[in-house]
């Protein structure tokens, strides 16, 4: 009989392989348990395809979106859905920024220890870091333009506005989206996955680069004659809209002198224009609660001095991401070091209190400061600040060269007050001059934040 | 309310199978010794089973190391007090009893008195002293207790009557007062069978324990998926209870079982032909029969018999006639299953087939030509049978977007649910799955873990590995082979069973639709599951334990 004993040990092997299948189907159910649990399939959330629970509200709390069984019940005002509908989402998913999408596990409440269990059958509440009327306020600026408007706290990083047109009605979704989209993109955000010219905002990393590798940055003049030609024809001036006269760097920032800066990115360099626009966050793409955006695109020729030049001034091939564009704003303005910006309202006191997670060192704390200093005195010497009332406002404009029939409006900065530390981008396609065009945007959706209107 | 019951539940399952399991596992029969084999002027053997292998090999049970004794050489048997049945299995040398050489392949009947004489040692068979039988005896009583029914009882009636609650809360009007009724009454023929076993002086119900509380996961699976069919599952199970009496009470006399076998063999071969004849084509397999109302799967209960057929004393073992027997039967088996397209089945035929032809024999070159055959046979199949060639072909690859909503769905739709019962569930009767084909049946682990939560579903397969460990852990102190297989057939019927149906539901292996035992909603499966829990409680030799073990005296 012993033989028969000891051969019974093919049983104990077959309990080995149910244990540690067993063992695999856990492991993949705590690590794909939230992916399956919010497949579409499961009747348990969804209902015809839609997710039929769970509420999505502004940051005071503002009803933006309720799932139902009965399919999805957005805002009843019209201006706060359209205004919305890019953090939001709509019913078919077009909009792949959406929170329905990007944070269903939250919004239908997954957890491993409950699964998809509601004790309150409604599903759980979301809170956006979105502001219903800053977003409105924004969407009512923009018109009928195509643009971009995002702002966000600098300390916290909680993103209060984030605006994208052209938008549409997600109450009102139309069958066809193609035909929809003959105008360009509804369901594009143009904040989050947009990469387009910066134009002179782009300055700000140039300066950036010539405040920590140029000592003698104060002794730097230059005779702008507004046509500023490198070399022989037409295509190596480097063109500004008049003549500037001499001009110190302070000056040529204020003034957005193209061929002030040209000078000084030539003399920057290639290499070390390339390093910044890296350094401060420009190519890489931004994690905003797993939301990548898209990344910025440069390209820093060292064998020709007019395209390295006008790469310097935010022409030539450069693209830029808005929501990086801010977040550099958030760098300046914090003392070099930005917060990563996030469209969750935490639920967490002890988060609250902490303040927003750092993205790391992009700037020295000095060349922040100068910056800073030099943002301010672009606002008392080119913009005015009487533009700006009620606001301690620190900015660059831009106008992007894009080939249409009026330039890309850009209007990018930061405001620090106690209250109201934000950090904001405005992009206007189209929109002509950018302190003349996206500025007052800027200063209307600041203002409607801070109360003001 | 649902929300505190649903920690209710895993504590009170946990409670209920981790006692059970524990106790199971960490309980062992100490050998009964049946006799002496005392070697002249050498070693004094105890021998604890009625069936030894006398020989020069390491795996025999009598090992006399010397030359002139042939590797496997003589089997001793036991017959009775002091009669043992002894016969030469073609030794080199011959085997003598008191000077006369023993014919190879014939039996004698030998005692104390009788002189037995291999390779020249002599030998002497003797019985235990009154002395060490009691000593024996009062070794065994020291053997650690299996743990008390009183408590589990307790325990899976308050879970019985938390699910009946749980169930109204989930469900509301559309539960019947009838699937209701058979939750108590489960719960009442649990009751009674503890009692009387116990007053009949049994002892160890751990088994039992497991098997009632998967019933009444089932019951409650059942109920929640359609209450109108939850009285005749009951009655099912009421059925496989008795059979499972009924068995280990035939066990009880090896003799008698060994000559049922052929019996057996006819009316499977019956059944299966009935099935093949009359059988009703449902969903791709042809394994369910008519019978008035009910719908019986014969197969299933050819799996009980299966085992049974399949298992052989010592003695059979060395006898090629019978292998072959069984080696035809099995044959037969497979190509009925193969003609009902049943693949599941067929596959769990197959490897408990391999396992007990292992035990059998341990000829790994037979067992190599019988997989490659098969291998062929199954190739041939998938060739064959598109819809399994199908199913293969989604394996590993459910959550393609192409697959998830095509040959992907069943599995998709599992891990999907489950997932969203979380560790806790979502409570009996508050599921979703139910709504996708088979829910209760081939996809019975997700639906328990989607109303039930993933650590009871856990729970339920452990308990399938408990009660294959311990069967496999108490053959140490087994009587025969017979039992020995057995319980290993039966335990390789439940760990394919279980593993195939969890398995093929979660995608880690192809989906071939096969039940889950006692969990899985379906009378004849449930049938069979209670009654091959008597071949694992055959092999409990722990005093008083088991029903199918004849006391000492």
């Amino acid at each position: 009989m012993r033989k028969q004993e000891k051969r019974a040990w093919i049983c104990l092997a077959m309990v080995i392989v149910l244990v540690a299948g067993l063992g695999v189907f856990t492991f993949r159910f705590v690590k794909h348990g939230g992916e399956w649990a919010t497949f579409y399939g499961n009747t348990q959330i969804y209902t015809d395809g839609q997710i039929n629970r769970g509420t999505i509200t502004d940051r005071t709390g503002t009803e933006l979106l309720r799932c139902t069984k009965d399919g999805f019940v957005y805002s009843d005002d019209y201006m706060t859905r359209v205004s919305t509908v890019h953090a939001v989402g709509d019913p078919k998913g077009n909009v792949s920024t959406g929170a329905i999408s990007r944070f269903k596990s939250q919004l239908i409440g997954y957890d491993m220890l409950n699964g998809t269990y509601d004790s309150t059958a409604g599903g759980k509440t979301i809170s956006l870091t979105i502001d219903a009327a800053a977003n409105r306020a924004a969407y009512e600026a923009l018109g009928s333009r195509t643009g971009a408007v995002g702002v966000y706290n600098w300390k916290t990083g909680e993103i209060v506005c984030m605006v994208s047109t052209p938008t549409f009605d997600p109450a009102d979704e139309p069958e066809n989206a193609d035909e929809m989209n003959e105008e360009g993109s509804y369901f594009f955000n143009n904040f989050l996955s947009g990469a387009m010219i910066p134009g002179s905002t782009f300055k700000l990393v140039t300066s950036a680069a010539v405040i920590d590798t140029m000592p003698d940055r104060d002794s730097f003049t230059f005779d702008c004659d507004g046509v500023n030609q490198l070399g022989d024809g037409d295509d190596t001036k480097l063109t500004d809209v008049y003549a500037h006269g001499t001009v110190d760097f302070r000056e040529a920032l204020a003034e957005s002198c193209n061929g002030a800066f040209g000078a000084l990115t030539r003399e920057v360099g290639a290499k070390t224009m390339k390093k910044y626009t890296e350094k401060v966050g420009l190519t890489e793409p931004v994690d905003v609660d797993g939301i990548e955006t898209a990344a910025g695109t440069f390209d820093f020729p060292s064998d020709n001095d007019v395209k390295l030049s006008w790469a310097g001034i935010g022409q030539a091939d450069d693209l830029v991401n808005p929501c990086a564009m801010m977040v550099y704003m958030g760098a300046i303005a914090n003392g070099g070091e930005p917060m990563q910006p996030t469209l969750i309202k935490s639920a967490s006191f002890l988060k609250e209190i902490a303040g927003g997670k750092s993205l790391g060192r992009y700037l020295d704390a000095e060349t922040a400061d100068e910056l800073r200093d030099m943002m301010k005195n672009n606002v008392v010497e080119n913009y005015g600040e009487e533009n700006f009332a009620g606001l301690n406002i620190y900015a660059k404009s831009g106008t992007a060269e894009s080939g249409g029939v009026n330039s890309d409006a850009w209007f990018v900065g930061f405001t620090d007050d106690e209250d109201a530390p934000y950090a904001f981008v405005v992009w206007v396609k189209d929109g002509g001059f950018g302190s003349a065009a996206a500025a007052p945007i800027a200063t209307y959706v600041l203002n409607t934040l801070e109360g003001g209107y | 309310m649902t929300t505190v019951f649903r920690w209710i539940f895993v504590v009170l399952a946990a409670y209920i199978l981790l006692i059970s399991i524990v106790s199971l596992l960490s309980t062992r029969a100490t050998p009964e010794i049946w006799g002496y084999y005392m070697v002249e002027g050498g070693a004094n053997y105890p021998i604890t089973h009625w069936e030894n292998v006398i020989g020069r090999s390491r795996s025999t049970d009598i090992n006399v190391p010397l030359n002139t004794i042939s590797n496997n050489h003589a089997l001793l048997v036991r017959r009775g007090e002091d009669k043992w049945m002894i016969k030469d299995l073609g030794s080199e040398n011959g085997t003598y009893v008191n000077g006369h050489r023993l014919d190879p392949d014939k039996r004698y009947i030998i005692g104390s008195g009788d002189i037995i004489e291999m390779g020249g040692v002599r030998s002497t068979v003797t019985q235990t002293s009154l002395e060490e039988a009691r000593n024996n005896k009062f070794m065994r009583r020291l053997d650690k207790e299996p743990v008390a029914p009183w408590k589990i009882l307790i325990a899976i009636t308050a879970f019985q009557a938390l699910t009946i609650v749980q169930l109204v809360l989930g469900m509301g009007t559309e539960m019947t007062a009838s699937a209701l009724i058979s939750i108590v009454v489960l719960s009442i023929v649990m009751w009674a069978y503890v009692m009387t076993m116990e007053a009949m002086g049994g002892r160890g119900f751990e088994m039992e324990m497991i098997a009632f509380f998967m019933s009444t996961v089932n019951l409650a699976v059942t109920a929640s998926y359609d209450p109108g069919s939850v009285t005749k599952e009951m009655i099912a199970m009421l059925i496989g209870i008795a059979l499972m009496i009924f068995i280990m009470f035939f066990l009880r006399d090896l003799e008698r079982t060994k000559r049922v076998r052929p019996i057996l063999i006819g009316l499977s071969v019956v059944a299966l032909l009935i099935n093949l004849i009359f059988g009703n084509a449902e969903f791709g397999a042809t394994n369910w029969i008519q019978i008035g109302s009910m719908s019986v799967q014969p197969s299933e209960i050819v799996k009980v018999a299966f085992i049974v057929i399949g298992a052989g004393v010592l003695e059979e073992l060395y006898d090629k006639k019978n292998t072959y027997m069984y080696a035809g039967f099995s044959l037969f088996c497979m190509a009925c299953l193969a003609l009902m397209n049943d693949f599941g089945t067929a596959l769990i035929f197959f490897t408990t087939y391999l396992v007990v032809s292992f035990l059998r024999s341990g000829d790994f070159s037979r067992m190599a030509l019988t997989g490659t055959a098969a291998g062929a046979l199954g190739l041939m199949a998938l060739k064959f049978r598109p819809h399994i060639a199908s199913r293969f072909s989604a394996w590993g690859h459910v959550w393609d977007p192409d697959m998830m909503d095509a040959a992907g769905y069943s599995q998709t739709r599992t891990m999907s649910y489950g997932a969203g019962g979380g560790l806790l569930g979502l409570g009996a009767g508050n599921g979703s799955l139910k709504g996708v084909f088979a829910a209760n049946t081939d996809l019975i682990f997700g639906y328990v873990m989607e109303e039930w939560g993933l650590i009871i579903t856990i729970l339920l397969v452990l308990c399938i590995a408990t009660l294959s460990v311990f069967a496999v852990m108490s053959i140490m102190a087994g009587r025969s082979t017979f039992y020995t297989i057995l319980a290993c057939g039966a335990a390789t019927m439940f760990l394919v069973q279980t593993m195939l149906n969890v398995f093929g539901a979660v995608d880690l292996f192809p989906m071939t639709g096969v039940t889950f035992p006692f969990v899985s909603t379906g009378g004849t499966s449930l049938v069979a599951s209670w009654a091959m829990l008597a071949y694992f409680k055959a092999t409990d030799m722990r005093r008083d334990a088991s029903l199918a073990v004849r006391k000492e005296e």
